[in-house]
């Protein structure tokens, strides 16, 4: 009877390694140089965007990529264990966009023990840290997010003629990205003491937290006429909960990353605005980067990816 | 009631399909991805499998008593950021890693009142600790993850012995250790007791209510234990850790045999469960697979798993009315 519990077992396994066999056909393409890219999250249109630069970008170099990404922005730990894999891939360069800008530090520390030079994409890795546990990395591709801040910050001052009571929607708290963004439109506004910022909460860059977070926000605050979410997947669900409100013409929305669900609500009026960032030619950049750190060619310790305001 | 011997022999059986189904698997990466039978990634592997393996034993304790344990990654968050908090402001790594414990204890001793004298559903007593421990951890951080942490603590994710890296080292003990007490004290003998029948057990004089509560106490310990690791590792405390937690640490004890209706299973058995978690991950990272089919990879592993445990109930339900 054990032996027949045993068959029971075993057989989906061999199935499933069956499975696994199958997805790895590739390996005929086993001659070409592998790159990996890992992502926040592939549940963000940002990264899907990436993606597809950095895949189109590897199909014309010929080089094999693999994208991999936790299926939470919030999880640290699974991206650490994401790059801890891929080093034993023997992947030639990494692609990195760090979930936790100190968290990933001791990961990029094992990259550099196994000598592969580890490129960091849109996300900043946290320098002191860095610095303190002896890593390194190749270079940095990404736009100026404090720049982008203070651009939204400064087109919402303009439209509202200076004066306004403002609510926030933050990223996930001591994430870089998010952190950047949120300095660079405090320090736009606190050039306008009229633009006052009324509530300041934390959705953690998911859609339906923005929602609740929007209603709770427009309940104790119904009087704000401006809303600056961190990303556009906040600003989107933001936008949800102000409509549902009934006051989708007396607040001015503007988000962040410029993705298509965003740009076609600001080209039916609901939102006002939203910063571009590029990610397909970050994604681009990261690939080409990858290539030319591969062939022995220096690349310069920064790499800006332009950023623009979308109204 | 069936008896001892042929427990032990069901358990046993259990236990070796399961280690065969992570042989197998095993195997089927070695044959499909070059990279994966190397001694350093078969290390990193097990690394990997020491955060939830750790609070899969606690979970383990609490399923087989029939219960639940939902509240395990916000305690897990708790802990951590008691033990961040602590050394931020001056204690050892020794205090600092006692408190953080300490956290998981008590937290996890109230979910074992709320069940026990509160008569509330595990489910449902866990749920809510579920989110008070969430929102404690992020009222003590202030919503801001705390990092950069002393040396003597993060050895404890960086040293190896004889090449074992410490969080392996730990999590082995602490199975050999739970193996110990489920299966040679009065305290195990019980688990398996309330779970087979909560009311015949009370019956016989079992103080019920204390050893439940002792169970629930015994998984907020494994969610602190696995705080220190998780710390550790990252070099870093979040209040957002551990979301998620709690349904691997479920999916490593069903994999491993356990029945979700309490009174059989075995920690072994979870150990091969965690394992077998892991290796999955790995193999599909390894091999480049999408991360959106690896969801579904994992999610058809656990169902499958508990298809065969409950077609198995059935037969061994049958077999023992035979001989009966």
């Amino acid at each position: 009877m054990i032996g027949r519990m045993k068959l029971g077992r075993v057989l989906p396994a061999a199935l499933l390694a069956t499975v696994f066999a199958a997805c790895n056909r590739g390996a005929d393409a086993a001659m070409k140089p592998t790159v990996a890219l890992v992502v926040k999250t592939l549940n963000n249109q940002f990264f899907i965007d990436m993606e597809a630069g950095a895949k189109a970008a590897a199909d014309s170099l010929g080089i094999e990529l693999i994208v991999q990404a936790p299926e939470r922005e919030i999880d640290v730990e699974r991206q650490m264990q994401i790059v801890e894999n891929l080093i034993q891939r023997n992947v030639k360069v990494l692609l990195l966009v760090p979930n936790g800008s100190k968290e990933i530090v001791p990961a990029v520390v094992k990259a550099n023990a196994a000598k592969i030079p580890v490129v960091v994409v849109d996300t900043r890795v946290d320098a002191a840290t860095l610095k303190a546990d002896g890593g390194t990395i190749t270079t940095f591709i990404g736009s100026d997010n404090e720049d982008g801040g203070r651009m939204a910050g400064a087109f919402l001052i303009d439209r509202l003629g200076g004066k306004a009571k403002v609510a926030v929607l933050e990223g996930v708290p001591g994430h870089e990205t998010a952190d950047a963004r949120l300095r660079g439109f405090r320090k736009a506004l606190a050039a306008s003491p009229a633009m006052q910022i009324v509530a300041s909460q934390p959705a953690n860059m998911e859609r339906d937290q923005a929602f609740n977070v929007t209603q709770n926000i427009l309940q104790a605050h119904p009087d704000i006429t401006a809303l600056f979410a961190c990303n556009d997947v906040m600003a989107l669900g933001a936008l949800e909960a102000i409509q549902a409100a009934g006051k989708a013409s007396a607040i001015s929305v503007v988000g962040f990353d410029a993705q298509d669900d965003a740009r076609k609500a600001i080209s039916e009026k609901r939102m006002a605005a939203t910063i571009a960032q590029n990610p397909r030619e970050m994604g681009r950049l990261a690939v080409l980067t990858a290539s030319r750190l591969m062939k022995g060619v220096a690349v310069p310790s920064e790499q800006p990816v332009a950023i623009s305001l979308v109204k | 009631m069936i008896s001892r011997p042929t427990l032990r022999r069901i358990i046993a059986g259990r236990e070796a399909g399961t280690a065969c189904g992570l042989l197998v698997l095993c195997v089927g990466l070695w044959i499909a991805t070059p990279y994966f039978a190397t001694a350093a990634n078969l290390t990193n592997v097990a690394e990997q499998s020491a955060i939830v393996g750790v609070i899969a034993i606690g979970m383990t304790f609490v399923i087989l008593t029939g219960g639940i344990d939902l509240s395990v990654g916000s305690m897990v968050a708790l802990a951590g950021i008691v033990i961040g908090t602590m050394l931020q402001r001056g204690m050892s790594v020794p205090m600092a890693v006692l408190a953080g414990l300490a956290a998981g204890v008590v937290a996890g001793a109230l979910n074992g009142l709320m069940v026990t004298r509160g008569s509330l559903p595990p489910f449902i007593a866990t749920l809510g600790m579920m989110s008070v421990a969430r929102g404690a951890a992020l009222m003590l951080s202030d919503g801001r993850p705390i990092s950069g942490f002393p040396e003597g603590l993060r050895v404890l994710a960086t040293s190896r012995l004889m090449g074992v890296p410490a969080p392996v080292v730990l999590m082995l003990a602490l199975y050999l250790f739970a193996y110990l007490v489920l299966t040679r004290t009065v305290l195990g003998r019980y688990m398996y007791a309330i779970g087979g029948n909560e009311e015949a057990t009370a019956l016989a004089g079992v103080d019920v209510k204390l050893y439940k509560t002792l169970v629930y106490a015994i998984s907020g310990l494994s969610a602190g234990l696995c705080a220190i690791l998780l710390v550790a590792r990252l070099n870093s405390a979040q209040p957002i850790a551990g979301i998620g937690y709690e349904l691997d640490a479920i999916a490593a004890v069903v994999i491993g045999g356990t029945s979700l209706l309490g009174g059989s299973g075995s920690v072994i058995g979870t150990l091969i469960g965690a394992l077998i978690m892991s290796v999955l991950r790995n193999g599909l990272n390894l091999l480049g697979v999408s991360s959106y089919l690896q969801q579904v990879a994992i999610g058809v592993v656990i169902i499958v798993a508990v298809l065969i445990d409950m077609a198995l109930r059935r037969r061994v339900q049958r077999s023992t009315r035979g001989s009966a």
